[in-house]
């Protein structure tokens, strides 16, 4: 089946080069996009052929294959469409009537023979799954292994390794190693190296080197570093010289250099316990590294009884001592508002958080502190000199920077209603006496990603609030333009 | 340039009174329609200014998400369209331009004198206090190749910051040819002076690049381009990462030049060579990290400085074994 894999090499080679030539192929690619399966011969009971058969039995499908590769071969050779005879297998469970009776009332012109239905790929039988088999490394594997066992000359093999790659993201192994390497392991060895200078100055087995390089792609967009096994291989199937050989330089160069420049660092395996991954979370975003995270509650699964009318969220918070103080310090007659939510990416996951942060004070009525002459690290403290420093010596931008209101504390809750975030609220109160005589305000806006900017009319109107004490409600249609 | 057209024209009818029709140049004829459809679409409140036929002469691509804060005109002011009145504000508005520059060249490089030039170790090259500052930048995303992201560029709290907010989506588009997509980034335009000539920034002085933002945790890509008039120069430019950290506070970025590598067609090259600051073009943000879901930047402003501590010229170093011919 030519023309399938004359796509799946059109779409491996990057859309914007020109002509998928193999040494643009071997560059890494940035900025690295993503291999989405496309899954387009996944479904052998697709609904092909028949229009009016809900689903066709596998034998159907695959003789239906055949039938569409006799007519992909009477393409190429030129003969017209129509000409081919083919008769549509219709299913068992499909009546005779209905289909009879639809073509005598309407003259309808005469539809396609065959829907345009994605064609069966050429070994997708080997990825079968057995009725209770689940989807995951061992199935892979035993599905790349039977490859090897029914066909001894490896026939197909670049078919069979374009749709491996398609199918590792159903089974959850884009990201080992361990399983490239048997892909590539599918690849006859020696084969493909060039032996004379003919067959080194002309690309020496291209499909096979394009298909090479679609596995090095996969594994580069996933992040999967390749090891000596991978060069073994490589070598030994393609030679040293070969575009896929040249692609695993460069992706050893690449990835070394690239591998630690996230000042930022976030583990790749994250947590699966909903308060675990608050606490990496709050603990990336507060710089302070003497702040406490405090678990306010647990959540708790709902039980048998069902007691309670709603499952118990997590609630988790953190705060620096910096942050206690200013509290401690924070004028009563000002309310503080509770903010949120906010989206946090975690590599591919997203948790929201809230924040307790008062308005910016007007100029008037800022204090400016005292630091004790001991404790400040900016010299000179208090000099009296005439210390002017020249056009060269500054280097602070001609910019007021943006200013903000101090943020007292950060929370992530399961749910971003105000009833949870009472609660966080109480439990500040603990360590936070002073939060009693604050009003608190609950400003939530839905969460669209905009940080203290609501687009007017996404807003959620803000339930009554519990009673609790000094709380006010605030004017829930507020908009948020220019508060501080 | 439209004046262009209309002067040929003028002449055209001057010289042939006796067939004045216009279709025995359809060359001409068809790119007038042309820019005077292009003038027509915008409905922006000021249609003849020559700002707004640049915009839409420049990026077609932004075209596609014109979310630079398009103002609604109001039932009273409609956009009058009249193209002679767009010709004489133009040629007024480059004159004036033109006066402008030859006036700073006295005074200094970009009209601040050479003493203040000379000796400034920070410069502010884009803020964002205004509407007019979001003119200076598109956004793109894939849509225009067919995928499915969205990408919207707003001021932000205070209009004390811009807000680039929008939902990535790597599902790729079904044509065949692409297997990849979902990308969304932000590009600064190219400095314009009068009659419309490519201006470049001029960074010699500085060696790092200071970005003030708040994200939400994903990883960005700053692009530099340089200046674009060669043709192989189009695809080139200059790149590096960016990491937010997420959270209410505001993140300080500093990204030496010299840690920028180099990169053609979307491929990382392997013959690596320094960025070179005299002839900057533009700047670009691009979010292409292959995971699904909405994302925001808030931008405060985007300076350069000289960092007096950074003392590397060039970060990576080529490779005998990638590029054979650079050691022989």
């Amino acid at each position: 089946m030519r023309q399938p894999r004359l796509r799946e090499v059109k779409a491996v080679s990057s859309g914007h080069a020109a002509g998928g030539q193999l040494g643009q192929n071997s560059n890494p690619r940035l900025p690295v996009f993503s291999q989405r399966s496309q899954n387009p011969g996944s479904q052998p009971q697709s609904c092909c052929g028949c229009p009016t058969s809900r689903g066709m039995s596998w034998a159907q499908a695959i003789m239906l294959a055949r039938g569409w590769r006799g007519i992909c071969g009477a393409a190429l050779t030129g003969a017209p469409f129509s000409q081919v005879p083919f008769q549509v297998p219709r299913g068992l469970h499909c009546s005779v009537a209905t289909h009879s009776s639809d073509s005598s009332l309407v003259p309808r012109p005469p539809k396609p023979l065959w829907q345009p239905a994605k064609p069966l790929s050429p070994h997708e039988e080997l990825f079968r799954l057995a009725p209770d088999g689940a989807r995951d490394k061992a199935s892979f594997v035993q599905a790349v292994q039977n490859f090897g066992q029914h066909n001894v000359r490896k026939r197909g093999h670049v078919d069979f390794i374009y749709l491996a790659l398609r199918k590792m993201r159903d089974y959850g192994v884009e990201k080992d190693l361990t399983v490239y390497n048997l892909l590539l392991d599918v690849f006859p060895k020696e084969v493909f190296k060039p032996r004379n200078i003919f067959q080194k100055i002309f690309i020496h087995y291209p499909r096979q080197q394009e298909c090479g390089l679609a596995v090095l792609e996969q594994m580069e967009n996933h992040g999967v570093m390749p090891n000596k096994e991978t060069e073994f291989l490589l070598i030994q199937i393609f030679g040293r010289k070969s575009y896929p050989m040249l692609k695993f330089v460069r992706m050893k160069l690449w990835f070394s250099r690239f591998k630690n420049i996230n000042p930022f660092p976030m583990p790749r395996d994250l947590p699966k316990d909903p308060v675990d991954l608050a606490t990496l979370g709050l603990r990336h975003i507060e710089p302070d590294l003497s702040a406490r995270v405090t678990v306010y509650q647990m959540a708790s699964s709902k039980d048998s009884t069902g007691t309670a009318d709603s499952t118990e969220q997590h609630i988790v918070g953190i705060q620096s001592p910096d942050q206690q103080a200013a509290l401690a310090r924070h004028n009563p007659a000002r309310p503080i508002f509770v903010e949120g939510p906010f989206s946090l990416w975690l590599r591919d996951r997203c948790v929201y958080y809230h924040i307790l942060r008062a308005d910016l004070e007007p100029p008037e009525e800022r204090e400016v502190e005292e630091i004790p002459e001991e404790w400040n690290l900016y010299y000179p403290i208090q000099l009296d000199l005439k210390y002017g420093r020249s056009g060269w010596d500054d280097y602070e931008f001609d910019i007021d920077e943006v200013e903000e209101g101090p943020v007292f504390a950060i929370c992530m809750a399961g749910a971003h209603d105000q009833a949870t975030l009472a609660k966080w609220i109480k439990g500040l109160q603990e360590t936070n006496p002073a939060l009693a005589q604050i009003p608190v305000i609950f400003r939530l806006t839905a969460s669209t990603g905009e940080l203290l900017a609501s687009s007017s009319g996404l807003e959620e109107p803000c339930p009554p609030p519990p009673q609790e004490e000094e709380e006010e409600e605030d004017n829930t249609q507020r908009q948020q333009q220019g508060q501080s | 340039m439209a004046l262009v057209h209309k002067l040929l024209n003028g002449t055209y009818i001057l010289s042939k009174c006796l067939k004045p029709s216009v279709a025995s140049c359809p060359f001409l004829s068809t790119s007038f329609a042309d820019y005077c459809s292009r003038s027509l679409q915008k409905p922006v409140a000021t249609p003849g200014k020559a700002s707004t036929q640049r915009n839409s002469a420049e990026g077609l691509q932004g075209d596609h998400q014109r979310e630079v804060a398009l103002d609604i005109t109001s039932p009273e002011e409609k956009p009058e369209v009249s193209f002679d009145k767009a010709i004489k504000d133009e040629i007024k508005e480059h004159f004036w331009r033109l006066k402008d520059e030859i006036v700073n060249h006295w005074i200094g490089p970009e009209g601040r004198p050479l003493q203040e030039v000379i000796m400034e170790q920070a410069r502010v090259v884009w803020q964002f206090r205004g509407k007019e500052d979001l003119d200076k930048w598109i956004v793109t995303s894939d849509k225009t190749i067919g995928g499915r992201s969205e990408v919207f560029l707003k001021m932000g709290k205070n209009n004390q910051s811009a807000l680039l907010y929008g939902t990535l989506s790597s599902a790729a588009p079904q044509d065949g040819e692409k297997s990849q997509s979902g990308y969304c980034a932000m590009i600064s335009r190219i400095p314009r002076g009068a009659f419309d000539r490519k201006k470049s920034y001029d960074w010699s002085q500085f060696n790092t690049l200071y970005l003030r933002v708040r994200g939400d945790g994903r990883p960005w890509m700053v692009n530099i381009r340089e200046d674009t008039d060669i043709i192989q120069k189009n695809n080139q430019m200059y790149s590096y990462f960016m990491f937010t950290r997420g959270g209410p506070y505001w993140q300080e970025v500093k990204i030496p030049f010299s840690k920028f590598f180099f990169s053609n067609q979307g491929r990382i090259r392997d013959a690596q060579f320094q960025l070179l600051l005299d002839k900057i073009s533009s700047i670009g943000f691009t979010l292409a990290d292959k995971v699904d879901g909405p994302f925001f930047l808030e931008i405060d402003f985007i300076g350069v400085f000289a960092d007096p501590a950074h003392t590397e010229e060039f970060a990576y170093e080529n490779s005998p074994v990638l590029n054979p011919r650079l050691f022989r």
